[in-house]
């Protein structure tokens, strides 16, 4: 078994779903997180995530965030987060370069901010309503 | 590749953000969640809080760097009080980013 940990872009999360629902693997958790990456959260066009508010740097300032208390406390500069989507997911072993491809397919765009896919293993699983282990569990 | 948890207190995350940064590790995620610890919450006089809330701060780095991002961690999270987190650290076996394709972290 293992952990796929994709986090994606908001408005890729749809399509995402509906690619694992036709790969036969409809099971996931979905989260809301920010993040940041390599650009260090600094990304001002929103024309790839229409839910981005306009002028998403000026919004982070104004906004009463842990980002307000930084300026308050003099910080030497503000850490800026861009909101993502985290999708969570335990699948069998001979799967995973099929889903991660198709994840992968879905959430291409070529530009920054497309996100990143973790794989990790997972010692067991358990139904809690059945009490079924390991891949019974997540069949 | 390792994957880091850590719970700290959520005012303390501009400060480890901002030192991860400086120390070269601006990638990572953060998500607000709820716990509790040993102390099965806090007590305020009559009042119980059984759930307190805390930053998530999730990130993926390669085995040698582990050390120097937890101790940058537990550096700038520190006040020496209850309350402070804990730093959760498993194992990972690829990274893919999306843009490429590719299997590189």
């Amino acid at each position: 078994m293992k952990e796929i940990t994709a986090i994606i872009r908001r408005d890729k999360l749809h399509e995402t779903k509906k690619i694992l629902d036709e790969l036969g693997y409809p099971s996931v958790s979905i989260q809301s997180v920010d993040g940041r990456g390599k650009q260090r959260g600094a990304v001002c066009d929103n024309d790839l995530d229409p839910e981005l508010p306009d002028k998403y740097c000026t919004c982070v300032k104004l906004t009463p965030t842990p980002s307000t208390y930084a300026l308050e406390h003099s910080l030497p500069k503000v850490a800026l987060f861009v909101p993502k989507r985290m999708l969570t997911m335990v699948v069998p072993d001979d799967v995973v370069s099929k889903i991660v491809k198709s994840i992968i397919k879905v959430n291409r765009t070529g530009k920054t901010g497309d996100g990143k896919i973790f794989i990790s293993p997972v010692e067991s699983a358990l139904r809690v309503r059945t009490g079924e282990k390991d891949g019974e569990a997540i069949s | 590749m390792k994957m880091i948890r850590a719970f700290i207190r959520p005012e303390k995350e501009q400060e480890v953000v901002l030192a991860l940064e400086g120390a070269g590790f601006p990638s990572l995620t953060k998500m607000p969640v709820f716990g509790r610890g040993k102390q099965k919450g806090l007590q305020v006089g009559p009042v119980h809080y059984d759930e307190l809330p805390k930053t998530l701060i999730m990130m993926v780095i390669n085995d040698d760097d582990m050390k120097k991002v937890i101790t940058i961690i537990t550096d700038k999270a520190k006040t020496g009080f209850v309350g402070d987190g804990k730093i959760f650290v498993s194992p990972v076996e690829t990274a893919y980013t999306v843009r490429t394709g590719e299997a590189v972290l």
